[in-house]
């Protein structure tokens, strides 16, 4: 590549993270890859943006060249926000001090222990709705998508149920608002709380063992050692961030999604066998974690532009799931797309371990809905989303009626 | 037709396994544990579908055609 092209990427802004619909970060994204492979914000953060598909997908896998861990301490690696956060592990470690942590979730969450929780998924399910299926009004959100992936996950780690729901929430909060807005300051507030609460719970099962997964990590030894306290405290942190509100925002997408296509809903309704596929279609359109940055630890170059040491990379899994390369028709939703390589759960070491689980409770809730609460419909008026796309983008509700069941 | 994975790419998305179970197994971390399977004629179909679903493009399959 010439310097004529090296020079300068083009300057896109940031709407992409700061608008406050999805419709309108996707159009903000759109621009941004329209303008260019890679474009950088602006002269204030000065931050790189990949917008192809194969190029994010290499910058992932390539662990080396793009870091996740952090520079400073207090501040975190792999979000565009650079907002004060406790760590999360291993996610924000490299190797080779990723690999021990990450293989205890990796053999505690493959396809086949997230198979056997399915039952315990569909207890959930049933129980969130049949709290709700007489009354012939619901909000998806708090009813039924923020309740079943918070209970399934803080079950499996072995929480006290009453501290699911606030701590859940705090994680709610920060995903939904941008920094500064005071929901999320507050919940930032919280933090030390629950991470005080992961320590004691992996500390009580050191003592005191049970059938949980937070007992597995408690025993969880790398090279004959027991691990800490504190790595494995973050360890216990990044299963509730990454279990808790991902899930609730894909399902909630996909239920509002088949609120305004009827067609498709009884389509889904009648032919289950749909979902072998439908799933990771909605995973590709309506992605939860919509950005991921990383550190880049030598000077590189990516389709022409020079990116130096330390200079800091928004990986777009919107724009790579939108990314017309990569997908026929990326902007329609083909419910039997296949293959569907979307970046939904990452790409790399770093890839989501908690995918296989994400998949099962995605397609338990929205089929428990259509076969319970077939006729809904949704209060378009009342529906909220949250202000915050740039990160981890959701609803805060979305209100829906339907034939009241006993 | 023999299954060539690329354990240096393979991270455990299992999207192969999801086309083809019996043929793409898994190891304890979830991972490909099917390099070097042979691939039985009425199987090929399967091999292919669990090839062309891995997002990491890990997998190959030595002599198709």
């Amino acid at each position: 590549m010439t310097d004529m092209f090296s020079r300068d990427a083009p300057t896109v802004g940031r709407k992409m993270f700061t608008e406050s619909t999805m419709a309108a970060s996707n159009t903000a994204w759109d621009a941004a890859s329209a303008a260019g492979a890679v474009v950088r914000t602006g002269e204030e953060d000065g931050l790189w943006l990949l917008t192809r598909y194969d190029a994010i997908a290499d910058a992932f896998r390539d662990w080396e060249s793009f870091s996740s861990q952090r520079t400073d301490p207090e501040i975190a690696a792999i979000t565009v926000s650079n907002s004060r956060m406790p760590l999360t592990v291993p996610q924000e470690l490299d190797p080779p001090d990723w690999q021990p942590i990450r293989r205890v979730l990796s053999s505690l969450l493959k396809p086949v222990s997230s198979e056997a929780m399915r039952p315990q998924v569909r207890q959930w399910v049933d129980r969130y709705v049949d709290r709700i299926v007489g009354e012939g009004r619901c909000d998806f959100v708090t009813d039924l998508a923020v309740p079943v992936p918070m209970s399934v996950t803080m079950e499996w780690l072995g929480f006290p149920e009453e501290e699911w729901q606030p701590f859940a929430s705090v994680f709610h909060e920060i995903a939904g608002y941008p920094p500064g807005h005071p929901v999320r300051e507050a919940a930032t507030v919280r933090f030390p709380d629950v991470y005080k609460a992961c320590r004691r719970e992996v500390e009580a099962r050191r003592v005191q063992p049970r059938d949980d997964a937070i007992s597995a990590f408690a025993a969880h030894r790398i090279e004959g050692e027991l691990v800490e306290v504190d790595t494995l405290a973050h360890l216990v942190l990044q299963v509730m961030g990454g279990g808790v509100d991902t899930t609730t925002s894909v399902t909630t997408a996909a239920l509002v999604h088949l609120g305004r296509d009827r067609a498709l809903r009884e389509r889904l309704r009648d032919n289950p066998s749909l979902w072998a596929t439908a799933a990771d279609e909605f995973l590709r359109i309506y992605p939860p974690a919509r950005t991921f940055a990383r550190t880049v630890t030598a000077d590189t170059e990516v389709a022409g532009c020079p990116i130096h040491n330390g200079d800091r990379v928004v990986l777009s899994i919107v724009a790579a799931n939108r990314d017309e390369r990569a997908f026929e028709r990326p902007e329609r939703c083909e419910i039997e797309r296949f293959p569907n390589r979307h970046l939904t759960f990452g790409m790399g070491i770093h890839r989501c371990p908690g995918s296989h689980l994400a998949r099962i409770m995605l397609v338990e809730m929205i089929q428990c809905v259509l076969r319970r609460m077939p006729d809904y419909e949704l209060l378009e008026d009342e529906i909220v989303e949250y202000p915050n796309w740039g990160g981890v983008g959701g609803w805060a509700h979305v209100p829906a009626t339907f034939t009241p069941r006993h | 037709m023999k299954i060539r994975v690329d354990m240096t790419r393979c991270t455990g998305h299992a999207q192969c396994a999801a086309q083809a179970p019996d043929l793409y197994i898994l190891d304890d971390f979830g991972n490909s544990a099917a390099d070097g399977i042979e691939v039985s004629p009425d199987q090929v179909d399967a091999a292919r579908a669990g090839a062309t679903a891995c997002p990491e493009r890990a997998i190959e399959l030595e002599g198709d055609e």
